[in-house]
């Protein structure tokens, strides 16, 4: 499997804090990763400079080979890097429909193609039915979805996803495992995830970095994390 | 609830749509029924009208309020004015070359200062802020160069002839004919702007309005899009002023300022921001009733009072303005949606 991304010692000084610490990281094309730590581990910071919201300090960010680690955001999301924020970040004045055809402007689907794109993704996230209601009204998990509905509509191939399942039940959250997994599988995506729940992670059956005050404190299968003596005593010390 | 949205998805009929026939058909009617005054003036006021909508579709649509827009009215009509009183004996119809600069001149404008404000991140007050300054800097402009714009006597403007080669020489000067030439602009104005604002470059623009973030993180350029409708925004606004002055005959700094920029806030706000006919048919609805109520003599120095009050309870009572209320009371449409709530 070709590297879909590549990072190599990338740093990020917020004035005296050292949010990421040279970090590197490879994920495959079709691979799918879970990033876990403790709160203020430099989760979402890592993915921020992946999708460009927050600039690196120092190091670099190789996207199909491409150095982006300058690129602006628009311009990475053009590229196939999608991006679902901590905070669901979608657009609860528009119906579930509007927002999903929004992702799909970003993309050059002509415009006779866009309904059935529309309904195909819908289908996928399981809002069809709730096609015309307006976000503002959907369940926090619905909202989640949709979030992840929106990157795929907008034709991203690399999710970055910051906490997917946040405010979902239990059902909830094991469907986003199989969706995530179903996405990555038949659509040939590559993820991934930031999540603080052990099942959920467990559930994806996908390799884990585990990041550690800014650094990368080990990665491998999710039984090698779960047996390892340094993650077990930072989540007892610190969390 | 699929069969009440997909007749709007599809783009084909909406209510407003029907509306608009209505407000159109009876504009066409008024002249066939009444002669006078009404005739005179209405054009004037569907030419606010088109000014007020180059805000609505910035304001409703974007969500960027600019109290610039009589900086644009103004630049259309000195524009008219100068050219048709400096460009004389060409074989072409100076009054088209007026038009034209007026209009690409109040978009270019615009386009401008837009790409300077955007794309350096200037947003909500700090925006609004900035083009209050440019309505004050055109109004001093066009008050202090008083040798070529006629200082605070305003500019003379001549009424245009449409011609169209050497077979067409029709004059403007009687009620009637420019009547139906502002009208025919009108139309085209709206259907475009409407069109423009119901397909693909008007929903980018409405998600921007709603979610900024959202709209980068999925490869739009936002800064782009905003200069955009502030240049589409900025031309509407330059037609409107090239037609006023030819048909006031005059240009004038107070079509400049502030103040009448704050009036097509107003204008917008009753009519409806959402809505492009609500915020024209709003714009000649309340110029018509400032004009009514200031001749009015017991109320004569009370009537911006009473235009302020009217203003309140549009916005305290209805937030859509008359075209929410209308909608709402024609039950709840699907063409609402698309502009948002
Ligand atoms: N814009 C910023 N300015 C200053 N400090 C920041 C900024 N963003 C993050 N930080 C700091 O960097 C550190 C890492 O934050 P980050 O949000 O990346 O952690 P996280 O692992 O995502 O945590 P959580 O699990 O709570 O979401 C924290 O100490 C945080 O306070
Ligand atoms: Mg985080």
């Amino acid at each position: 499997m070709a590297e879909l991304l590549v990072i190599e010692g990338l740093t990020k000084r917020f004035r005296g804090l050292v949010a990421n610490n040279d970090v590197s990281f490879a994920l495959a094309a079709g691979e799918l990763r879970c990033i876990i730590g403790p709160n203020g581990a430099g989760k979402t910071t890592f993915i921020s400079m992946i999708s460009g919201h927050v600039v690196p300090t120092s190091g670099r960010i190789l996207f199909k080979s491409r150095d982006i680690t300058k690129l602006p955001v628009h311009l990475r999301a053009r590229i196939g890097i999608g991006r679902k924020f901590q905070t669901p970040t979608v657009f609860d004045n528009l119906s579930v429909y509007e927002n999903i055809e929004l992702a799909v402007l970003a993309t050059p689907t002509p415009s006779r193609g866009r309904h059935a794109r529309i309904m195909r993704t819908l289908d996928l996230v399981r809002l069809a039915e709730q096609s015309d209601r307006m976000v503002g009204a959907l369940a926090h998990g619905q909202r989640q979805w949709l979030e992840i509905g929106i990157l795929l509509a907008g034709e991203a191939q690399l999710l970055l996803l910051d906490e997917p399942t946040a405010g979902m039940t239990a059902e909830e959250t094991h469907s986003t495992g199989e969706l995530l997994r179903r996405l990555v599988r038949e659509l040939e995506l590559s993820a991934i995830i930031i999540e603080h729940d052990i099942n959920f992670i467990r559930d994806l059956k996908a390799p884990v970095t585990v990041l550690h005050l800014g650094r990368v404190l080990v990665e491998g299968s999710f039984a090698d994390i779960e047996r390892n003596e340094q993650v077990r005593s930072v989540y007892l010390g610190n969390a | 609830m699929t069969a009440e949205i997909q007749p709007a998805r599809r783009g084909v009929f909406r209510r407003e749509d029907v509306a608009a026939l209505a407000v159109f058909l009876l504009l066409a009617a008024i002249p066939l029924a009444t002669s006078g005054y009404v005739v005179y003036i209405l054009p004037q006021y569907m030419l606010l009208g088109v000014l007020a909508m180059s805000l609505a579709l910035l304001w409703g649509h974007g969500g960027i309020v600019s109290f610039g827009q009589a900086a644009f009215f103004a630049i259309g009509a000195y524009a008219m004015g100068l050219v048709m009183k400096h460009l004389t004996g060409m074989a072409i119809n100076s009054a088209y070359v007026g038009i034209l600069v007026g209009t690409v001149g109040g978009g270019v404008t615009a386009l401008l200062i837009g790409y300077f404000l955007f794309s350096a991140g200037v947003r909500a007050a700090y925006f609004v802020v900035a083009t209050l300054a440019l309505s004050i800097v055109v109004e001093q402009t066009v008050k202090s160069f008083s040798d070529i714009t006629g200082g605070w006597n305003g500019l003379y403007v001549d009424r245009m002839t449409v011609t169209l080669g050497s077979w067409l020489e029709l004059s403007l000067f009687d009620d009637a004919p420019i009547y139906y030439v502002v009208l025919a602009v009108v139309v085209p104005v709206y259907v475009i702007a409407t069109a423009l604002m119901r397909g693909r470059f008007g929903k980018i623009v409405v998600g921007i309005r709603e979610n900024e973030d959202r709209m980068t993180a999925l490869g739009f350029n936002v800064p782009m899009y905003k200069t955009l409708v502030f240049g589409l925004s900025g031309l509407l606004a330059g037609v409107a002023g090239s037609f006023y002055a030819t048909h006031a005959q005059f240009a004038h700094p107070v079509n400049a300022g502030v103040l009448f920029s704050t009036q097509v806030v107003i204008w917008v706000a009753i009519g409806g921001r959402h809505s492009l006919l609500g915020s024209f048919v709003g714009a000649i609805v309340v110029a018509s009733l400032s004009n009514y109520l200031s001749s009015i003599e017991e109320i004569q120095n009370y009537w911006p009072l009473v235009m302020g009050l009217i203003f309140i309870a549009v916005i305290v009572l209805f937030r859509g303005g008359l075209a929410g209320l209308v909608e709402k009371l024609a039950g709840k449409g699907a063409h609402g949606r698309a502009a948002g709530h």
